[in-house]
């Protein structure tokens, strides 16, 4: 299943917020209502959020689309910065534009019978849909889920209620496994063999998984963040390093296959 | 709108020598691509002209990560004028432009004299190309790029040598990182210059206060947005005074509004630049803005803006 979305139409959508809360300290869940894109997003891709008009911040932040509940987006967000500080004040009915769907999404390769699912922290967000998705198809899926601490493992409901398997890990051990998400990697990639390993989380972690994945011989996709400035390919702001020359992550990503990535070419993105 | 204005037709019409635009309004070098990009959003046969992204002799790589950094009311970037080299462009571009009603305004980068040259030689042979832009003004790549743009005797040689191999109308884009811009204007008109374009973005920087470094991998880079309208306002201004040649003014138009103040400033045409980040349609609601304001005012023709400022 390709999940290529490079042939769709983009669309430029007003979206009204349903609800915005907090769901771990630092951390948001903001619904938005937006009909069109909500019907047209597939798993792994964003959107491009204009926060605010006539602000001090003038670019759009974006984001992955987490779950789609009818016309509905679910964004996961992780307050950083002056625009995901202004997200969070946002109230129900508050109104923003956004662009979507979007960047590639995630590829699911022929013949897969079990995923693996590597979340680190807020890279639970992408993820969501796609362990949707898998479930939907048949799909046997393990998550590996790390975060600091237990508060902040995010989407671990939705994970534990769809996926065949969750494996946990926190910095504290006051859930799961004391220690980083990479030791639990190391040995569901060993024991069970997956098919594919698709991973999110902060870059460090995000290189660990590749490396592993691709040491046992597993085929693996990363969905990588890079600052952005338009989102639809034309700035050449957020591009990755590849065997194929660099590419842009919004639009030739935000999911790559981890074998073409020219790691240490590549930025660790900085926090915004 | 008021009732007498209401009705008139708007002449949207400009003129920048033999150049004729349906609009005054364009894109800016970089900010566009060649418009494949933002085919969902505008409808590229309403726009005055489309100006590329920089093209170079070969592919140039661009500069290392981060390439941007948000500041109060703009951005910085860096990205260093990456693209696949004029050969590329032409098969590729090209041809996807050629199906539009649009004149084709091309930027050329180069780290020399003589790349400029071949970069434009190699456009002259194409005839979806209807206008050069020389870009002298870039300030993130090493050598050329911006060099050119802040002595006199580089622009006019530059600007010289470019002359020489083209028919097509020539414009020059200028760098604002220096003491008396129109002085660059006044050398680059003397060297047969159709036109110029200004202003390229404002040299700058930006620091990260937990790391310490940087928050461009190359440290500085070209500040834009409508933090710099002023100062881009001020020298379309000065320019215009200076020069008998047309101006596309630009720097941080994000409304109709924006861009009323630069063709007043004495601009006839004028660029939408980050704001096509800000908002794929900006180019479009600029046009209609400014068609709109000049039916409100009872304005017949848009070219009745341009030097229009009054003391």
């Amino acid at each position: 299943m390709s999940m290529d979305a490079s042939t769709e139409r983009k669309l430029l959508e007003h979206a009204r917020v349903v609800s915005n809360e907090r769901v771990a300290e630092g951390v948001g869940l903001i619904v938005l209502e937006s009909p069109r894109v909500a019907h047209a997003v597939k798993p792994g891709q964003f959107v491009h959020l204009r926060i605010e008009q006539g602000a001090s911040f003038l670019l759009r932040r974006p984001f992955s689309i987490h779950r789609v509940v009818g016309d509905r987006l679910q964004i996961l967000y992780q307050v950083l910065g002056e625009g995901t500080r202004a997200l969070a004040g946002k109230e129900r009915g508050a109104e923003m534009d956004l662009i979507g769907p979007l960047g590639t999404g995630w590829f699911v390769p022929e013949g897969t019978a079990h995923a693996l699912l590597v979340a680190g922290g807020l890279g639970a967000a992408p993820l969501g849909m796609l362990v949707e998705a898998l479930a939907l198809r048949g799909i046997a899926v393990t998550v590996a889920q790390g975060a600091p601490t237990t508060e902040r493992l995010v989407a671990r409901e939705l994970f534990e209620a769809t996926a065949r398997r969750v494996e946990i890990s926190t910095d504290d051990g006051s859930a799961g496994e004391r220690g980083f998400v990479t030791a639990l990697v190391e040995r569901l990639i060993a024991a069970d063999r997956p098919d594919v390993v698709y991973v999110c989380g902060p870059e460090a972690m995000t290189r660990i998984v590749a490396r592993q994945a691709l040491a046992a011989g597993v085929a693996c996709q990363v969905s990588l963040e890079r600052l952005m400035a338009c989102g639809i390919g034309a700035c050449l702001s957020c591009v990755v390093a590849t065997v194929d020359g660099q590419k842009r992550a919004c639009v030739d990503g935000p999911a790559f296959d981890a074998a073409d990535v020219l790691w240490d070419a590549s930025e660790i993105p900085p926090k915004h | 709108m008021t009732i007498e204005g209401s009705d008139i037709n708007v002449d949207m019409r400009v003129r920048l020598g033999t150049l004729e635009f349906r609009n005054p309004v364009v894109t800016a070098s970089g900010t566009f691509a060649s418009g494949r990009e933002y085919a969902d959003f505008v409808d590229l046969s309403r726009l005055g002209a489309v100006v590329t992204k920089g093209v170079s002799l070969n592919a140039w790589p661009g500069n290392p990560s981060p390439r941007i950094a948000e500041t109060a009311s703009g951005m910085l970037n860096s990205i260093g004028l990456q693209n696949p080299g004029v050969e590329a462009f032409c098969e590729k571009d090209l041809p996807w432009l050629a199906q539009y009603d649009v004149p084709v305004i091309v930027n050329v980068s180069g780290h020399s004299v003589a790349e400029y040259v071949a970069v434009a030689a190699r456009l002259e042979q194409d005839l979806t190309v209807d206008a050069l832009e020389v870009n002298i003004s870039c300030p993130n790549v090493d050598e050329g790029g911006m060099a050119f743009g802040t002595t006199c005797v580089a622009a006019a040689e530059v600007t010289r040598a470019v002359r020489a191999v083209t028919v097509k109308p020539l414009i020059v884009k200028l760098s604002p990182n220096v003491t008396d811009i129109t002085e660059i204007a006044r050398a680059v008109e003397a060297e047969g210059a159709d036109a110029v374009s200004l202003i390229n973005t404002l040299l700058g920087m930006a620091i990260d206060t937990d790391t310490w470094r940087p928050k461009l991998a190359r440290g500085v880079g070209g500040l834009s947005g409508p933090a710099i309208k002023p100062v881009a306002v001020r020298m379309v201004w000065q320019v215009a005074s200076a020069v008998s040649i047309p101006i596309i003014g630009m720097g941080g138009i994000m409304t109709a509004e924006d861009a009323v103040e630069f063709m007043l400033a004495g601009a006839s045409a004028v660029a939408v630049g980050t704001g096509n980040f800000v908002d794929p349609t900006t180019t479009m609601r600029v046009v209609d803005g400014l068609e709109a304001y000049c039916r409100g005012r009872g304005i017949s023709a848009v070219k009745d803006l341009i030097g229009a400022v009054k003391f």
